[in-house]
């Protein structure tokens, strides 16, 4: 497999490569972020003509909304589409194909290796330009930047798993120039024949990562250990997901979260008011809607062995709650039974659909 | 019941508007003319409130009233208590006077059945936006305790509370009149024959001459008014044609929390998250070669302007979705201009417990003269209306 | 003086084995304590996470899902599949330390009557050294 020196900053050479594909003919549509300059705004855009490429980001750490969720919608058009995802994006379409919610059949993946993405807010009060240079300098020295997700800070995976093309922009290179494209499979050097660039037979090497990895293990152990920090279990539940408004928002962004009626938004459980007469009489008192932690317990054993920590949930919550730090952790435990990693291997079934006549000896 | 003749109780003595209505709520419970209380209490953490269902007095000493914030809207709770039908329990709700007005539009549209509820509001000086809240509970608190002293809201307060002109005395069975009153004093007032009754039975007897908390309401009400003229320009300046509101929602990421926080948007699976609405891939592609481009998750323009046209005569202006927008999008601002505008053309006033039926759910033969001359009007009558 | 406590033990059985089971220990006229609340379902299989969850939060002191023995279940490979199931809810739990000992899973075949008294009577005790679920009063749930 071969690579491709880039020469200039690693942003602009993927942007040129979807244009190249683009005007080839080779793809017929391009998935990527784009900046709009008049609103210092940034969004998620399909793109079909490559003039409209102008404004493409395709490398930035800007996440509006997790784009594995949005491909599930576009990548069985039969069309040819090339698409830039984070690492964890990429991971999480693969969760979402293993639900039939999506094929990487007619798909060219470029990923990256990720610094991690800036926290909504940020990007609503326009200061990512801003921020981007420092940004920059840091996860190039194998650095892990302070004002990014928390979820980002101690994700291990931002090596992605499975792109086509790898471009690697943290810790070997400066992300203005010198970083390298990884070919990675046919497919990518078939799409990438033809396009201009110094080509060599660098193998992408992860140990160069090896700071950045410390420091995120590092960063997950203080994430993992604050969920539970002021004493585990109930009450501690009740503390951190006590003021939650019900509004769904960190269901409705999850990628892996598919479903168009989610069981808990479901008339199964509406109530008559006969529920909560009895639960008058037994408890005095109850909170109105009802099933607040029911929810949040529910779709962690629904879903948090998929979750793949990009943090979106928590950037949409109005309240604050820390959603993805908790879905990470109890995700990550309940995988590790399975030996599963989200995202690791589209042939991978999802633990719930296949069981082994060995296993859980100590369970019935 | 016309304005002028209306009367009111004086409640006993107490240190905080809250207090007095704790001491109300009290007196209902022994008298046992309620089964429940629906009231805010503080969560664990302490950061926000919730609202709580109960029957026990002693949770009453938790209970606060008056919230500084309104982090669920009041009407989801009623309505997570009786979309399904009344039952025998008599429960009475203390909310904010658009979470009553909320709860008469969920009532019209069979979401929430108010029979066996005796809804009471007070005067409501605003609210802080959840956010503020939460950051700083402390801090909040202190700034609501101010806002309630002065009766209006400040920075703090979410910006619709401050054109909010609903903020006194609208269709609620039981109203605490304390905004405007020079001491401790307050005043508790029957809004409906229900809330007359109840207010009988607890031998409270409206006798009380109310024209100096009602002149302090009017002079509130006519700074509101003036406030709300002026935002609503502002944001008919900004909303003007495609491009205003491609820009007001240009951060806009497709979450839907506007729509799941808002009290009004009921329907269970809304229509622009269903399979209806969702475009399949092959229509996407080509709205893309279309323009060369489309932004992703694809719709988003017209899931507000659907929601606009959905919902906006029911719009009651309470700010949740403002205060669920992770992007701080000001989608209250718009919709509480655009819901101006469409309560107006069918002189409809959402929360109005008047016996009007919804809008939609009416029309005469002759009315709506020139109606394919409003949109062109419509502009010229953001800066003269009022 | 401290009130007797009664644990409530909502248990899922299986159609086609535990609730057979439970049914003979019955017949047998075996002991069994009254905490246990029978629901009869089709297979274990049929017990989805939010069951489990839901009983619990509703005040479940304890909750048992009972179903055919691994390779026995009556639609084949039910068990299997409850028992991923259930590992996945008791890590849940666990990594958020809610008490998983409140969730048991058990196999307990159609002739098994005995064996159900036995599980029954040890899980009953087994709860009321855990005492009652604080889930009972807890009003912000
Ligand atoms: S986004 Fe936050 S407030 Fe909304 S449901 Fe999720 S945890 Fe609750
Ligand atoms: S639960 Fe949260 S962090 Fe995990 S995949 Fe879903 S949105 Fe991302
Ligand atoms: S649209 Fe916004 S302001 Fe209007 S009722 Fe809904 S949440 Fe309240
Ligand atoms: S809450 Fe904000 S970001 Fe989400 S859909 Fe509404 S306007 Fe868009
Ligand atoms: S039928 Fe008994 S476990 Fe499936």
């Amino acid at each position: 497999m071969s690579s491709i020196i880039i020469d200039t900053s690693a942003s602009r050479k993927v942007r040129e490569l979807l244009r190249f594909l683009l005007e080839s003919g080779k793809i017929d549509a391009a998935v990527t972020m784009r900046k709009i300059p008049e609103d210092s705004s940034y969004d998620l855009a399909l793109i079909t003509d490559a003039s409209n490429l102008d404004e493409a980001v395709p490398i930035v750490p800007v996440m509006t909304v997790n784009a594995g969720q949005v491909l599930s919608s576009i990548s069985t058009s039969g069309k040819k589409i090339a698409v830039v995802l984070k690492p964890c994006e990429l991971r999480a379409f693969v969760e979402l194909v293993k639900r039939e919610q999506g094929s990487f059949e007619n798909l060219l993946t470029i990923s990256h290796t990720c610094g991690g993405v800036f926290p909504l807010d940020l990007v609503a009060a326009g200061k990512i330009e801003e921020l981007l240079p420092k940004y920059e300098k840091i996860i190039s020295k194998g650095e892990v930047p302070a004002n990014t997700r928390d979820t980002c800070r101690a994700c291990e995976h931002f090596i992605p798993m499975n792109a086509d093309i790898t471009v690697a922009v943290a810790g070997d290179c400066e992300s203005g120039k010198g970083c390298v494209m990884y070919l990675n499979t046919d497919k990518a050097e078939e799409y990438a024949e033809g396009f201009s660039g110094e080509r060599g037979e660098l193998k992408f090497d992860p140990s160069a990562l090896k700071k950045m990895l410390d420091a995120r293990l590092l960063e997950k152990e203080k994430l993992f250990a604050s969920i539970t920090e002021d004493g585990p279990g109930l009450d501690r539940l009740l503390d951190t997901f006590g003021k939650c408004i019900g509004c769904h928002g960190c269901n409705s962004v999850c990628p892996i979260c598919y479903c168009l009626l989610c069981d808990f938004e479901s008339a199964n459980f509406d109530y008559n008011l006969p529920y909560f007469e009895e639960h008058l009489s037994r408890r005095a008192a109850l909170r109105l809607p009802p099933d607040t932690i029911f929810f949040h317990l529910g779709r962690l054993t629904h879903m948090s062995f998929s979750c793949v920590g990009c943090g979106m949930c928590s950037d949409v919550c109005p309240v604050g709650i820390p959603v993805a730090a908790v879905f990470r952790k109890t995700g990550e435990k309940t995988a590790a039974l399975f030996d599963y990693v989200p995202g690791r291997d589209v042939e991978e079934s999802i633990p719930v659909m296949v069981y082994k006549e060995e296993e859980f000896s100590d369970i019935g | 019941m016309t304005d002028s003749e209306r009367k009111g109780a004086v409640l006993p003595a107490a240190k905080e508007p809250g207090d007095a209505v704790l001491d109300f709520l009290r007196l209902v419970m022994e008298k046992k003319l309620a089964d429940a209380v629906i009231l805010p209490l503080k969560v664990p953490s302490g950061d926000s409130y919730a609202w709580i269902l109960m029957n026990d007095i002693s949770l009453l000493d938790d209970a606060v009233p008056i919230a500084a914030t309104m982090p669920v809207h009041g009407a989801k709770a009623l309505r997570s208590l009786t979309r399904k039908g009344p039952g025998n329990l008599t429960v009475i709700a203390v909310m904010r006077p658009c979470e009553i007005r909320a709860a008469m539009e969920l009532e019209k549209l069979g979401q929430v059945h108010p029979d066996n509820l005796i809804l009471a509001t007070y005067d409501c000086p605003g609210a802080v936006q959840l956010q503020k809240y939460v950051d700083d509970p402390a801090g909040s608190e202190k700034l609501f305790t101010e806002m309630m002293q002065k009766g209006k809201p400040d920075d703090s307060a979410k910006p619709v509370c401050h054109y909010c002109e609903n903020f006194s005395m609208f269709d609620s069975d039981i109203h605490f009149g304390h905004l405007g009153l020079s001491d401790k004093e307050m005043f508790v007032i029957p809004g409906s024959s229900k809330g007359s009754k109840f207010l009988e039975e607890l031998g409270l007897t409206p006798a009380v001459d109310l024209s100096a908390w009602e002149e302090g309401i009017d002079k509130l009400k006519t700074d509101r008014k003036k406030a709300r003229k002026s935002a609503f320009e502002e944001t008919g300046v900004q909303l003007r044609g495609i491009d205003g509101l491609l820009s007001v929602f240009a951060n806009c990421i497709g979450c839907h929390n506007c729509q799941s926080a808002c009290p009004i948007c009921y329907c269970r699976l809304c229509y622009f998250d269903s399979e209806t609405a969702e475009q399949n891939p092959d229509a996407l592609i080509i709205a893309a070669e279309k323009r060369g481009g489309i932004s992703l998750p694809e719709d988003r323009i017209l899931f507000h302007t659907g929601r606009m046209a959905h919902m906006s005569l029911s719009c009651v202006s309470c700010g949740q979705c403002s205060d669920a927008c992770p992007v701080s999008i000001p989608v209250a601002g718009v919709f509480s201009y655009i819901a101006d505008q469409t309560q107006r053309t069918f002189e409809y006033i959402a929360g109005r417990n008047d016996g009007d039926p919804l809008p939609l759910r009416q029309f005469r033969k002759s009315e709506l003269p020139g109606v394919h001359e409003l949109v062109k009007d419509a502009d010229a009558e953001v800066s003269s209306h009022e | 003086m401290k009130k007797e406590f009664t644990p409530r033990i909502t248990s899922f059985l299986c159609k086609w084995c535990s609730y057979t089971g439970a049914d003979l220990a019955g017949t047998a006229r075996l002991q069994y304590p009254t905490s246990i609340i029978p629901i009869q379902v089709m297979c274990s299989s049929r017990v989805d996470p939010v069951f489990l969850i839901k009983a619990f939060l509703n005040g479940s002191d304890g909750v048992l899902i009972g179903g055919c023995h691994p390779g026995d279940c009556h639609y084949e490979t039910g068990n299997y599949h409850a028992r991923r199931r259930f590992a996945i809810v008791k890590s849940v739990f666990d990594s958020l330390g809610l008490e998983s000992k409140r969730l048991k899973l058990s196999w307990i075949s159609a002739s098994e009557g005995p064996k159900f008294a036995r599980v029954a009577n040890e899980y009953t005790e087994e709860i009321m050294k855990l005492g009652e679920n604080p889930t009972r009063k807890s009003i912000f749930l």
